[in-house]
């Protein structure tokens, strides 16, 4: 728990278990969404009616979001990548013995969860700059507009780093609660434990999608 | 009772307290938003769909800052 299997290219450190299970989960994604999208038809079947419902409760969640259909690709590969890489943890993936680590969800190495909230940040600031320039970040000559400016820069330090370590935390908290409950429960009781954290692999998903989509919403809004 | 006296004995002490107050300021909160939100869904029923998404949303928040406590805590234990 907590330990990986280090390897090195060159001079970087690399976590072998994380990037396979990170791989297996990204070619989840990619191969089932081109299989519920082939054949697209007014008369959808029901492959491509549970693709529609997907993207219409994303269509849902960026509503609220100046032209927030703009947003979609990336808010909902976020979401459907964390809901499968968090669910990976609970499957019999990690049967397969290591010699240290394991094939567990890829989100408990804090590297990945860091390198998406670092995705999130720079796609924001992108968009922000892109909207309104300068005043994204800089709300004019006088002591109020330079507080903002320097609570501006302290949010770009505080928003990848509480995405990171909520989605990090959250994951190896709970592959810990399911260790312990194994270790203490012969049979069956560990179960409800195991159901609990399907549903957590679910909540973190869907929060990390709604703070991304929060963001990026203050980010081009128009100034009140 | 034994005299606790080395660095790394109390660091099991700062474990405990790492979880446990982190646990009591996750606890308020939940309690806080639960409140809210079942008051606002007897005052207002056809809300409760709107309000539910945002209720869990928070509640999720408000647990992840007694996971951070706990993630410390597993840092301090398992150094």
């Amino acid at each position: 728990m907590g330990e990986h299997w280090v390897g090195y290219i060159g001079n970087l450190q690399v976590h072998w278990d994380t990037l396979i299970t990170m791989w297996v989960a990204m070619l989840f994604v990619i191969i089932s969404s081109l299989l519920l999208t082939r054949k697209l038809s007014v008369i959808p079947g029901k492959a491509q009616a549970f693709a529609e419902s997907m993207l219409k409760f994303f269509m849902g969640n960026l509503s609220s979001v100046k032209d927030g259909k703009k947003h979609i690709p990336i808010v909902a590969s976020l979401f459907l990548f964390i809901l499968v890489a968090n669910l990976m943890g609970q499957l019999p993936l990690r049967l397969i013995h290591l010699k240290e680590g394991e094939f567990a969800s890829p989100t408990n190495d804090i590297n990945l969860t860091a390198a998406l909230a670092v995705i999130v940040l720079i796609y924001y600031l992108y968009y922000g700059f892109k909207e309104k320039g300068i005043h994204a970040i800089w709300h004019g000559f006088s002591v109020s507009g330079i507080i903002m400016l320097f609570v501006e820069l302290l949010e770009m330090i505080t928003r990848p780093l509480s995405l990171a370590v909520r989605l990090f935390a959250n994951i190896l908290a709970g592959e810990i609660l399911v260790m312990v409950m194994i270790s203490m429960f012969a049979i069956a009781l560990p179960i409800p434990f195991m159901l609990f954290e399907i549903f957590v692999a679910f909540l973190q998903a869907f929060v990390f999608m709604m703070l991304s989509v929060a963001y990026i919403s203050t980010a081009v809004s128009e100034e009140h | 009772m034994e005299e606790v006296k080395t660095v790394s004995e109390m660091v099991y002490i700062g474990a405990g307290l790492a979880v446990g107050l982190a646990a009591m300021g996750a606890g308020i909160g939940l309690g806080i938003a639960t409140k809210g939100f079942m008051e606002g869904a007897a005052r207002q029923p056809e809300l409760i769909e709107n309000l539910q998404s945002k209720f869990i949303l928070g509640a999720a928040l408000a647990e992840a800052c007694g996971i951070y406590g706990l993630l410390i805590a597993l840092i301090l234990s398992f150094k």
